[in-house]
């Protein structure tokens, strides 16, 4: 067991000037499972590849505990991983797949066999021990390549997008057998994944990336409530959040004839006169009464439990004419969440209010957060 | 009904075309059994009247060549010649299907390039060349010609073997505590086998089968290999068919072995499973 620490860590890929991972400053703690998440090429893979030692750190250190590991071979680093095509011994049974490192290590064929066994429960793989891999289904594989890791007893745990091969339904059970067994192990884990979804339910803290720079490194619920940044703002949360460019006046943002008051420290905090305001689609009223910024529902997405409108907002709201800013897209479309079996139609017009609390306000220029 | 009638034809054509490609073996098998005179006999008889079984004894003691040793010589130069392509071979292949670095693909043509030239071709060159190292008219001569010959089909079939093991079951060795030694030993070579049987089993008979550079390379009878030692039954005034075809058949046995075996190894889809 042990904490895992990148400090400045830097990767440079040849023929590029752009780090793939940029001044990386994280700590995990022990036991903790971190999750590293981001859209495609935002170094999170690379990352983890760095702790593991399949790449080089080319500025900065990684320690685990206090062990330096930087320029350690990965064997002997202490690291289990597993792989987004999980990277079985095609020509070894699951058994020996498992006992892999074991072997490796010299350790006492009973041992092993027992230490194999003890993986095997674990994951229902008993009746599968003297196969090879391809005789194995994809779920079946997966448990393989995490039997591998957990049978080593590792002092981290690497895992490189584990649950990509599979399909939803046995993706999502995976997902809390992965998470449920992480914490009865205990084992420090990092898990790279660009699902959103799996960061937010798995992990203790999750750290979004983007173009090798870390953004933010936060619980779950603090991503959710407070990101740092519109990119955050916009990445966390399915549907998006609705990422609304408004004008600054002396009595505060203006959205389609709402006002959204901003608070002393926001206002001195502001760049220039424009802000961002983001409103998730839970964080709306829908009213009636013609109170609030004028709408179109275009799409009504009914998912039983919840319904999602895409709504159309008045040409009032769309001449709102900022450049929107970073990832943040112009607002055609406003989505809002509305209890299930609801019964709003495609057509019917609606009046949006955000309700006081849901709202977050973003410096237009610099696209980070403003002081709440 | 149909099917069963396809199937009919298809056997029968088959076997047709088996037999027009057997049948200079099946001379050649009778022809080793005849006695000299019958060999020669207007007008030629398929099989033998009387069976000469002792053409096979008497051939390895006769005045046109020691063909002892000759198989001697052709053993130790296929041998030699499969061995040192091998190990030249083997770090290539890996090298090259594993690493991008600057003129790796120039580097792969060019190896592409030798396979192109013909023995022949370099002949002469290759004889002085020998002169000057002094090893002219030797087995190490051969064994050299033979590996730097086969080398680049060697590294090439690897090559390509290597590349279709994907990089994370390496990586996982490693992670599994293997040095890049163990990982190379235990993990790749066993998935890239199929590929070193076949490298090692062409390299090898196109070595045994080698014939113009050792005609040129090796004038002392001693040192030649049967492909040269054959020609000396072959002679102004007369030819000992029956050693010809005797000799021919030692010389073919170890290749339809080999070929044979080449059938078993080249299981494809060794790998399938290893990743999804």
């Amino acid at each position: 067991m042990a904490t895992v620490t990148f400090d400045g860590a830097s990767r440079y890929y040849a023929g590029n000037d752009k780090p793939a991972v940029d001044q990386l400053d994280l700590e995990v703690e022990d036991g903790e499972f971190l999750v590293l998440v981001g859209p495609s090429g935002c170094g999170k893979s690379t990352t983890l590849r760095m702790l593991a030692g399949l790449e080089g750190v080319d500025e900065g250190a990684i320690r685990i505990g206090e062990r330096e590991v930087t320029n350690l071979p990965p064997k002997d680093r202490d690291i289990a991983m597993v792989f987004q095509n999980y990277a079985l011994y095609p020509h070894m049974t699951v058994a020996d797949n498992i006992g892999f490192h074991l072997k490796i290590k010299k350790m006492p064929k009973a041992e092993r066999a027992e230490r194999i066994q003890e993986a095997a429960k674990l994951l229902d793989l008993e009746p599968y021990l003297e196969r090879k891999p391809a005789k194995l289904s994809g779920g079946q594989r997966q448990r393989v390549a995490m039997g591998r890791a957990i049978v080593r007893r590792p002092q981290v745990f690497c895992m490189d997008e584990p649950l990509s091969n599979l399909d939803a339904k046995l993706r999502v059970q995976t997902r809390t057998q992965i998470a449920s067994l992480q914490r009865r192990l205990g084992v420090t884990t990092i898990y790279v994944t660009h699902d959103q979804v799996e960061a937010m339910t798995m992990g203790d803290r999750v750290a979004v990336l983007k173009d090798g720079v870390l953004q933010q490194c936060d619980t779950p619920i603090g991503l959710f409530g407070k990101p740092k940044n519109l990119f955050v703002a916009g990445f966390i949360g399915s549907p998006a959040m609705n990422l609304i460019p408004a004008k600054v006046n002396g009595e505060g943002a203006l959205i389609g004839g709402q006002t959204i008051p901003l608070t002393p420290a926001q206002r001195s905090a502001l760049t220039g006169t424009n802000v961002v305001v983001g409103v998730r689609p839970e964080g709306w009223t829908l009213k009636s009464d013609g109170e609030g910024i004028p709408a179109m529902v275009e799409v009504v997405e009914e998912l039983g439990s919840d319904q999602f409108l895409y709504c159309s907002t008045s040409a009032e709201l769309a001449s709102v004419d900022t450049e929107p800013a970073d990832e943040a897209e112009a607002p055609h479309t406003v989505t809002v969440r509305a209890p299930g079996m609801s019964a709003f139609q495609r057509g019917e017009k609606v009046a949006l209010v955000p309700q006081p609390g849901a709202v977050h306000l973003f410096d237009a220029e610099s696209g980070d957060r403003l002081p709440d | 009904m149909a099917r069963e009638k396809k199937r009919w034809g298809l056997t029968i054509v088959g076997t047709v075309v088996a037999l027009v490609f057997l049948f200079p073996y099946l001379i050649m098998l009778v022809g080793a059994f005849k006695p000299r005179r019958e060999i020669l006999q207007v007008p030629p008889a398929y099989l033998p009247d009387n069976w000469e079984p002792g053409n096979f004894l008497t051939m390895w003691d006769t005045p046109e060549t020691p063909l002892p040793f000759n198989l001697l010589s052709t053993v130790v130069i296929s041998l030699g010649g499969t061995a040192l392509a091998l190990l030249a071979a083997l770090p290539a292949a890996y090298y090259t299907a594993r690493h991008r670095f600057r003129l790796r693909l120039p580097f792969l043509l060019l190896v592409l390039v030798t396979q192109m030239l013909q023995p022949t071709v370099l002949a002469s060159g290759l004889f002085r060349e020998f002169v000057e190292l002094g090893i002219n008219d030797t087995w190490l001569a051969m064994i050299l010609v033979n590996a730097a010959f086969n080398l680049s089909f060697a590294v090439w079939i690897m090559h390509s073997f290597f590349a279709s093991v994907p990089n994370e079951i390496e990586e996982a060795a490693w992670l599994d505590g293997c040095s890049k030694g163990q990982s190379l030993r235990r993990i790749m070579l066993p998935l890239v086998w199929p590929g070193i049987v076949t490298a090692v089993i062409f390299t090898f008979i196109a070595c045994w089968n080698e014939f113009a550079a050792s005609l040129i390379l090796l004038p002392t009878d001693v040192n030649q290999p049967l492909t040269v030692a054959l020609t000396r039954f072959i002679g102004q005034y007369e030819s000992a068919w029956q050693y010809v075809f005797a000799v021919s058949i030692i010389g073919i046995l170890p290749v339809v072995a080999l070929f044979a075996l080449i059938e078993k190894h080249l299981v494809s889809g060794l790998t399938a499973g290893g990743v999804k």
